[in-house]
């Protein structure tokens, strides 16, 4: 529990995710720690040439020729070293499947996605991507500590040169030291998903995507998990995609949000959000806060078509 | 502040108090669980009675009518001291018949078990397999196991060998089944983050599909093994001249009109099922303390 925390407001989110900012095996802000995983010298060029995520292009269609319907059509995006961009929109705007794309989990039709320079199945290779699914999906019969080494423990070849965390004091850092022999079923919903968030943080990947990880959790432990991610993350900056459907959420933790319509799948507009970091619960209340939280559900309003509107209303009726 | 600050931290404790206390399986720190309710508190003691009254006495009532039963019909069914004083009489031929039948079934079940599930994992792994041999299994499964043993006594002779087969072929099916059902059924989300990681084939069998395939398997043994008993009392049947096995004594005893061996040897194999149920279940309960339980098909 550091002392040094200066707001009671701050403190409180510390309690539920304590840090120690000043951790001796802490790695360096982004730069280096992309430039540690890569695995040839060439790809440590590559990765200072055109770091973070680039979406050129992307496109993919679902069904069969007679029947196709386009769920992403023609996006662009980069998101930049340690840069934290939340993507938002009506259901059916193809933001999960657009995450499935840079996971490598789904083929694009057509476009291109690279990692650090390297397309998606050289980044995967790498180790470069980590995954925060939507749920914790945890193994329920290993411990804590055994599911955040898992990255570790497979594809090992990707392994050589790259700056492990010491699994034990992440999980200590995420205010889950109690707990790393645990199995899953012993935690709260909560305290799930903080493990499987120090599962994607523990391999030191370039980029972290993340689809809805709180979706699940009632509204107050969402919010604690929210700036316990977001102070962990302040300290510790990735590239991040993060899929949501909450408003604040994505104010409260994103340099910039991506509004994304449905029908086809497509970027609506590119929010930036100029809060200033390091962020805290305080800045809820604030006007800028606010003003924000204005625009971007008027653009999520503009983007739905009539039909979707009920379909959408429990995403974006989040209130504060 | 500080207030609020300590309410949420009981919050939490709570919480995970809430969370230990369902899952009463669950263990604490990193040890296996022992079987729950070993040390059950004095209070609750009463509910231990609720547990096993029950089935006591409907054995009970079953018992007296079985007796009432025998009384009355005395060439149709023995009395249950009939049944008793037989086994008191020869325990050792019951013994060393019984252990003949708990070798059949233990050799043709393992050889069933394994083969079913390496089968099931190469269909798992390669769907064209699948689609290639399960017509295959499905055709042996429906063709009655009756009707297999008398042919493979012909061809195996009176031996071991046809036992074993018998056993190992009903053993066979729903551990196929039932563990290729578990390698599938693997969380999408977990498998997500594995593939994300590039993990190769076997690194996803090792650490995900072989272990999250364990209720199902254990689902599929609790099917398969009473049916090895099955297997191997009906293989003995056949093999008239094998005279080995609880098996043979109930066909040969039932010829000469032999009522409490006949009786005696069955309420054997019914213990004989018993115990491997039993054993199953401790295995079970050491092995897949971290399942619920009612995620598996019984």
């Amino acid at each position: 529990m550091p002392a040094q925390q200066q707001h009671d407001q701050q403190r409180l989110a510390h309690e539920a995710m304590p840090l120690d900012e000043g951790g001796p095996t802490r790695a360096p802000l982004a730069g280096a720690g992309a430039g540690s995983q890569a695995a040839t010298e060439a790809a440590v060029q590559a990765a200072a040439r055109t770091g973070g995520v680039r979406i050129s292009n992307v496109s993919k269609s679902f069904g069969t020729d007679e029947s196709r319907t386009l769920v992403l059509d023609g996006i662009d995006l980069s998101v930049g070293m340690g840069e934290f961009v939340s993507v938002i929109g009506p259901s059916g705007c193809g933001k999960s499947t657009l995450l499935k794309v840079i996971a490598g989990l789904t083929d694009a039709d057509g476009g291109e996605v690279t990692v650090d320079g390297n397309p998606v199945s050289a980044a995967t290779k790498n180790k470069m991507i980590g995954l925060v699914p939507q749920s914790p999906a945890l193994m329920p019969w290993r411990t804590v500590l055994d599911n955040v080494t898992l990255p570790m423990s497979v594809n090992r070849g990707a392994n050589g040169g790259r700056s492990m965390r010491d699994p034990v004091e992440l999980l200590e850092s995420f205010g889950l030291g109690h707990a790393i022999d645990k199995y899953p079923a012993q935690l709260s919903g909560g305290m799930q998903q903080r493990v499987a968030i120090a599962r994607a943080f523990v391999f030191d990947p370039s980029v972290l995507l993340m689809d809805e990880p709180f979706s699940a959790l009632d509204e107050m432990n969402r919010d604690q998990q929210r700036m316990g991610l977001l102070d962990f993350w302040q300290s510790n900056r990735k590239a991040v995609i993060f899929i949501t459907h909450s408003v604040p959420e994505a104010i409260m933790l994103s340099d910039r949000i991506v509004v994304m319509a449905a029908h086809p799948g497509r970027i609506a507009e590119i929010i930036d959000v100029d809060l200033p970091r390091p962020r805290s619960v305080d800045d809820y209340a604030t006007d800028e806060f606010r003003d924000l939280e204005g625009i971007v559900r008027a653009k999520l309003r503009a983007v739905m078509e009539p039909g979707a509107a009920d379909a959408a209303a429990g995403g974006t009726g989040e209130t504060r | 502040m500080t207030e609020v600050r300590v309410r949420g931290a009981q919050l939490t404790a709570t919480e995970a108090t809430a969370t230990v206390g369902t899952a009463s399986a669950v263990p604490s720190g990193r040890r296996k669980p022992r079987h729950p309710g070993r040390h059950v508190p004095a209070s609750r003691r009463w509910y231990k009675w609720r547990i096993w009254l029950p089935p006591a006495v409907t054995f009970v009532i079953v018992a007296v009518v079985w007796q009432l039963l025998a009384l009355a019909n005395p060439y149709v069914i023995p009395t249950i001291d009939a049944i008793v004083a037989s086994l008191l009489r020869d325990p050792q031929m019951y013994w060393v018949n019984m252990l003949v039948t708990l070798q059949e079934v233990v050799i043709g079940a393992t050889a069933g078990i394994l083969v079913g599930f390496l089968i099931a994992v190469v269909m798992a792994e390669f769907e064209i397999m699948e689609r290639a041999v399960m017509p295959l299994f499905v055709v042996i499964m429906v063709t009655p196991i009756v009707a297999i043993a008398p042919a493979l006594v012909v061809a195996f002779g009176f031996g071991m060998m046809p036992k074993y087969i018998v056993t190992a072929l009903v053993v066979f099916f729903p551990m196929l089944v039932n563990s290729l059902a578990g390698l599938r059924d693997v969380d999408q989300r977990t498998l997500d983050v594995m593939r994300t990681l590039h993990a190769s084939r076997w690194e996803i069998f090792r650490d995900l599909r072989f272990p999250g395939s364990m209720p199902f398997v254990f689902a599929g043994l609790r099917v398969a093994l009473p049916l090895a008993i099955v297997g191997a009392a009906v293989a003995e049947f056949v093999a008239a001249g094998q005279q080995a096995g609880l098996g043979s004594l109930v066909t040969i005893a039932a010829a000469q009109a032999n009522l409490p061996v006949t009786w005696a040897s069955i309420v054997l194999l019914c213990v004989l099922g018993v115990l491997i149920v039993s054993f199953l279940a401790l295995v079970r309960n050491r092995v897949l303390w971290w399942s619920d339980g009612e995620t598996v098909a019984r």
